[in-house]
């Protein structure tokens, strides 16, 4: 058995990797001082430390070197044989992530409803029930500061307190699961990864407002998910957490799963409500809050995924501990999804306050091309883009208002100089305008309008005035739309022209696309000087636009050409031109 | 199951704190599944089977680390516990006769990074 292990990995980004000639180094060293049965050396794939050189781990320590040169290799070899830290080489680094929400994800069974109980399980849910009266529940909640993870922040001891004070016959609680922005599956993974978090959630949501029916409201496109929640809700239910007199408490529930159709629209509240009673899912004026009329007209508190198992959580372990963690007004984690561009894509869970740029650098390990990031996209189609130099933002709800932007729901897609800022407003006012429900004229009318001009701009055929047109609708549609969507939806559109206004215009006044993503406004032609005449291009053409032979050379049609940029990746000589 | 009581629950968290050691979890969420899971979790069982090893394999779900799926974590007796990533058929059986018997890390598909 080894005494110790030590990870190795050169994490520079130059392309020569020296992890193997180190690890040969390693190897011959320890032969030669004969430590072979004592320590071994291991090439990892990933060090979760990046740009830092050489990096050796030392394990059971986790004593961490880094920037490592060839001669410190052999002192850590020696240190970790004496079981010592060479002090002032060793760093410290502290943990970026703080898991809450995810705390259980990866690590249970989801489907054992014991392996959920030995980590601390319903052990939250038993103190409710039994030891706090359900105004101290939203006590609790109120002192640990956790606001809604769906997006808007609304404070979630609020929402629950409105609907305790209204009396009623019935009461309603509904888990919202209808996770919709592009790019974002946190909500997805906690419901797969620990369903019973997110069910105990609901049960203390429901004791605390004094609801007896609850409902998952998730999407159908999620069937790993449906299928784990209704099988923790049948465990539940037959270990006596669910149904009448939940652990011998006067307090019954039952819950139900409804599978949304994936409208994006019924993830709005009001327009969910009307999907679960069976009528089409648009959304109407509020007030009335849902938290005083709702479900069939009963007060109903709706909380997304990531909240309830927050919920659990602070029950289990207090609120001291949740409100310890994150900003004065943000408290605890958030969860996100980190897409797009970014080497290491996955979920993150980080405490409010942090940067940016440590979640997009520090755990996302930068870009997967190692291209410089341009814009950090957050909030999905209600959100907007952040700007590279503000990427020294403290995460939390208000800061990234300020942006222009919004916490939404998790989504964050990070982006790198090949985007272009007018094809990825395009991509999110698409989205809405496909996924508007049409009842209120602003968002249907105003979307379609602003599309179609932002389809003139990537084609090159817009005017400088149509940035006015853009600004007006925009404010058109946030004022007078019905619902978060419409009112929301011109957010990608004002935050890249506000930060990338210089690139719109280079598309209506230059015709170019700096990024070279919009496809109308570039041309490829070939190189005659570099052309090898292989006919590569010709064979790999898909619309036949590259006459010519092997004898006279190649050309590209320009009325033929579709852009699709085959020709250019093909060319083995570089020979392809884009402009 | 017997309906639980509140002491049960207590019972359950208290005793059930310490894991036992020997168990091989694998990433079985939609990202894990969508890069081949499935297959590396019918792997290992049948491996295991067939070489009676001493070792549980369990289902679990998404550690967060999705461009490394599949996802196989590895705690066995005497090794420290390592995550391996971009899993396949050939490579979980290589956990086995390394990892799990010659008590030897793998090369090249650690990823070490936070999960904690």
């Amino acid at each position: 058995m080894f005494k110790k292990t030590i990870l190795l990995k050169d994490t520079s980004f130059s392309p020569e990797d020296k992890t193997r000639d180190v690890f040969t180094r390693c190897l011959d060293y320890l032969r030669e001082k004969q430590l072979e049965q004592d320590i071994q050396v291991v090439r990892v794939a990933d060090s979760g430390v990046y740009g830092q050189g050489l990096v050796m781990k030392v394990l059971p320590d986790a004593t961490l070197y880094v920037n490592l040169k060839d001669e410190d290799v052999t002192r850590v070899i020696d240190a970790a044989a004496q079981n010592k830290t060479i002090e002032g080489l060793a760093l410290k680094k502290a943990p970026k992530q703080i898991r809450i929400v995810l705390r259980n994800c990866g690590k249970i069974d989801p489907e054992s409803l014991e392996e959920y109980i030995a980590t601390g399980g319903y052990v939250g849910l038993k103190k409710a029930l039994l030891e706090l009266t359900p105004d101290k529940v939203i006590e609790e909640m109120k002192k640990a500061g956790l606001r809604g993870r769906g997006g808007a922040g609304y404070p979630t001891w609020m929402k629950w307190k409105f609907a305790r004070q209204v009396v009623a016959d019935q009461k309603f609680v509904i888990c919202n699961a209808d996770e919709g922005d592009p790019g974002a599956y946190m909500d997805r993974s906690v419901l797969e990864g620990d369903p019973h978090s997110v069910i105990e959630g609901l049960i203390i949501a429901a004791y605390a407002v004094g609801a007896s029916k609850g409902y998952f409201y998730i999407r159908a496109e999620y069937p790993l998910a449906v299928e784990r929640i209704q099988k923790a809700i049948d465990q539940a239910n037959a270990a006596g957490l669910l149904g009448k007199n939940i652990l011998g408490s006067a307090f019954s529930l039952d819950l139900e799963i409804r599978l949304g159709a994936g409208a994006f629209v019924c993830g709005e509240e009001t327009a969910l409500i009307a999907s679960i009673e069976g009528r089409r899912g648009t959304p109407r004026p509020r007030p009335p809050y849902p938290s005083v009329k709702g479900l069939w007209d009963k007060p109903t508190v709706i909380n997304n995924v990531e909240t309830l198992s927050n919920v659990s959580f602070i029950l289990l372990k207090g609120s001291e501990q949740f409100a310890s963690i994150g900003t004065e007004k943000s408290k605890g984690t958030k969860v996100f999804a980190v897409t797009g561009k970014v080497k290491n894509s996955g979920l993150v869970e980080v405490p409010m306050g942090i940067t940016l740029r440590e979640i997009v650098y520090d755990i996302g390990g930068g870009t997967i091309s190692g291209k410089a990031v341009k814009a950090v996209q957050t909030g999905g189609p209600s959100g907007g883009v952040i700007p590279v130099d503000a990427l020294d933002t403290q995460v939390d709800y208000e800061n990234l208002q300020k942006l222009g932007s919004i916490m939404g729901s998790g989504g964050m897609i990070v982006m790198d100089e090949e985007d272009c800022m007018v094809d990825i407003a395009k991509f999110y006012l698409g989205f809405c305008v496909d996924e508007s429900c049409g009842k209120c004229a602003p968002c249907r009318i105003g979307g379609y309008q602003m599309l179609e001009v932002l389809k003139r701009v990537a084609n090159g055929q817009a005017k400088l005035e149509d940035m006015t047109v853009l600004r007006r609708i925009s404010q058109a549609m946030q004022k007078a739309s019905l619902c978060g969507l419409g009112q929301t939806a011109a957010n990608p559109v004002l935050s890249t022209m506000k930060y990338f206004e210089s690139e719109y215009k280079q598309h209506i006044e230059n015709k170019k696309c700096p990024a070279g993503k919009c496809s109308a406004l570039s041309n490829y032609a070939i190189i005659q000087e570099k052309c090898k005449r292989c006919s590569l291009c010709q064979k790999n053409c898909p619309v036949e636009a590259i006459p010519g032979s092997r004898e006279d050379g190649f050309t590209i049609v320009q009325e033929k050409c579709i852009k699709c940029g085959r020709c250019l990746e093909v060319c083995k000589f570089k020979a392809v031109s884009k402009t | 199951m017997d309906k639980l009581t509140p002491e049960a629950i207590d019972r359950i968290f208290k005793q059930n704190r310490q894991q036992s050691a020997n168990w091989i979890k694998v990433g079985m969420s939609t990202c894990g599944i969508a890069a081949g899971a499935d297959e590396v979790y019918a792997t290992l069982v049948e491996e295991i089977k067939k070489r009676n090893i001493q070792v549980t394999v369990k289902k679990c779900g998404c550690l967060g680390m999705c461009h490394a799926e599949p996802l196989v974590e590895v705690c066995v007796d005497g090794m420290p516990t390592v995550i391996y990533g971009r899993v396949n058929k050939e490579i979980a059986v290589k956990i086995l006769d390394k990892h799990v018997n010659s008590k030897a890390l793998l090369n090249d598909y650690i990823f070490d990074l936070e999960t904690k």
